[in-house]
């Protein structure tokens, strides 16, 4: 029985192989991908990389049996799937950011800059604002500084690429970390593969410490 | 100019695939039938109101306004309809409905998902008896069977598990609320975090496998052994457990599962649920319960009721294609009629070639494929 998995290519997949191949997982093929997006090196799983929020249209169509992915792709796409286990990489935060002379106090509608959307709505539901979106497919941070908007709503690991372009921070919101998700149905079909494979992630987290 | 595209989220069902749906809905309408249910045909067209009580988790409906402004939507679903034809109408109780139809569901743009399903079903009104659960599992049983699916797997579980057991637990309410979610959401990493105070308990060796609570019936059964004595979950276990012996008497190879972690389908199921699937299925075949508050959104009094619906899509899905046969082609002169006629009726998959010439016959033959019979043949 193969278990097929979708992994975020990129930053996701360079932090999670370790512990693919922690818990027994042959990722000889991921390593020395080349060009190739299908990984069969291991009789038991099927590896497919793909763009983070293509992992859940192929998790939804049920193309494959489980997703690995970044919490902020599932928080704007309201993942209707398990997220199961949190991988304990990829942490870094939401946060809300501005120029040094933004006041979140002041009394006007706000023009936000985001590329997440969805949760920028939510959080300012949660604090009772109704905001001006605006969305960015990239750079984010120069929107306040060319004075697209007032604010920025973005992920920062370190807050490097904030400091360098001098935003401040005004307020955190969701911590992101890399999660494993796993189709609703797939659970019950595959439950055995399934729980063997999410307890040796478990015992290989403990091994690498994270 | 968009008179050649399909809106995004439907499509055309033609050929093998239209025939197909055409006949499973006809063998469960002869099941509905025989075992003395009645048709029930509601409009496409309702007011948004009527299905208030849907948990709309993926999808919306499509929305309309009519002459006075009132939000019309096409129907979402087809068990809240029935009820309110139940609360408005008058209908002796108890009652017994199958109905098929069509049901809209606007579900993300260009993610390949059909916002247009077809299902078939059945509701049983005004029986409190675990009977009615029984008659809906027979009809499930027989239902997948008259698909030509076999190997699959039917699992039950109920709407009173969890909350019975987190009422059990000696946490606070607000962690019983995140414990539950987590549990639902089977957010291991979470749920785990949350369980921590209930260490050490007579619960723990229940919770640590609780996220993992589905599967074989019985296996599932030992799980729930380890629990301390829950007084509600007595009749709730009991029921379970006798509808499995129900089934295995019924049909003795058929695999019985059973999922005490998830939440019920809707809000308003109060006890047994049930669904099916196949090992390679991407939807349930079909799914249905008992939901004794469904009639509470149109009226002040509850009535027991229980019903299924069969999701004809994800059956066709499934089902095994019917082994070509061999097709024919009947080409006649007009004055021929009669014998052509009796060509048809005593030839199985035959059709009249109405072409003007036996060349153009011979032609439409070679071309769909099919043996041509020429009735003018030493004419």
């Amino acid at each position: 029985m193969t278990i097929k998995i979708a992994l975020t290519k990129g930053r996701v997949e360079e932090q999670v192989l370790p512990l693919l191949e922690a818990s027994g997982i042959d990722c000889s093929g991921v390593r020395n991908k080349g060009r190739r997006l299908i990984f069969n090196e291991d009789p038991n799983f099927q590896i497919i990389l793909v763009k983070g929020p293509d992992v859940l249209t192929y998790l939804n169509n049920s193309s494959v049996h489980i997703g690995i992915v970044g919490s902020d792709i599932l928080a704007e796409q309201n993942n209707p799937q398990y997220a199961m286990l949190d991988m304990g990489v990829g942490k870094c935060r939401f946060v809300l950011a501005s120029t040094r002379d933004f006041n979140p106090q002041q009394v006007r509608r706000k023009i936000i800059a985001t590329k997440y959307p969805s949760i920028t709505k939510r959080y300012f539901q949660s604090i009772g604002e109704d905001v001006e979106i605006i969305k960015i497919e990239g750079s984010v941070e120069l929107a306040p500084l060319i004075g697209l908007a007032d604010a920025i709503v973005d992920i920062t690991e370190t807050g490097t690429t904030l400091k360098e372009n001098d935003l401040h921070v005004y307020a955190e919101l969701q911590p992101v970390s890399t999660k494993l998700v796993v189709n609703r149905l797939a659970v019950k079909q595959y439950r055995p593969e399934i729980k063997t494979f999410i307890s040796n992630l478990q015992e290989a987290q403990k091994t690498l410490g994270v | 100019m968009k008179n050649r595209n399909l809106p995004s989220g439907t499509r055309d069902e033609f050929g093998v695939r239209a025939e197909m749906k055409e006949n499973i809905t006809a063998k469960l309408f002869d099941l509905f039938k025989q075992r003395g249910f009645s048709k029930l045909t509601t409009p496409i067209l309702e007011y948004a109101d009527v299905f208030k009580p849907l948990n709309l988790t993926n999808y919306r409906p499509y929305q309309l306004l009519d002459e006075q402004g009132e939000a019309l939507v096409l129907r979402p679903d087809l068990t809240l309809p029935v009820a309110r034809v139940m609360s408005t109408t008058g209908v002796e109780l108890p009652a017994k409905w199958y109905y098929s139809g069509d049901v809209f569901r606007v579900k993300k743009q260009l993610s390949g998902s059909y916002n247009q399903l077809t299902q078939a079903g059945i509701e049983l009104v005004g029986y409190a008896s675990l009977k009615g659960e029984w008659e809906c599992l027979k009809i499930a049983l027989e239902g997948v069977r008259a698909a030509g699916i076999d190997d699959w797997t039917l699992e039950l579980s109920d709407a009173r598990f969890v909350n019975d057991v987190l009422a059990a637990l000696p946490i606070p309410e607000p962690t019983k609320n995140a414990l539950k979610q987590a549990l639902f959401a089977k957010d291991l990493s979470r749920y785990k975090q949350l369980c921590k105070p209930l260490a050490d308990t007579a619960f723990e060796p229940f919770l640590n496998e609780w996220p993992w609570l589905f599967g074989d019936f019985d296996k599932v059964i030992q799980v729930v052994d380890t629990l301390p004595e829950i007084t509600a979950l007595v009749p709730v276990i009991t029921n379970l457990k006798q509808t499995a012996g129900f089934i295995r008497t019924q049909t003795p190879e058929q695999a019985v599962f059973l999922d005490l972690s998830i939440p019920s389908p809707q809000s308003y199921y109060t006890g047994m649920a049930f669904q099916g699937y196949t090992q390679n299925s991407s939807d349930y075949l079909f799914s249905g319960g008992r939901y004794d508050e469904l009639l509470t959104s149109f009226q002040q009094v509850k009535e027991p009721a229980v019903g299924l619906a069969f999701d004809t899509d994800a059956l066709v899905d499934r089902m095994p294609e019917p082994a070509s046969t061999e097709q024919s082609l009947i080409y006649f002169e007009a004055d021929q009629w009669q014998l052509a006629e009796t060509t048809l009726n005593k030839t199985p998959n035959s059709t009249f070639c109405l072409a003007d010439s036996l060349e153009e016959a011979k032609r439409i033959a070679i071309s769909t494929n099919r043996k041509l019979i020429d009735l003018t043949e030493g004419r």
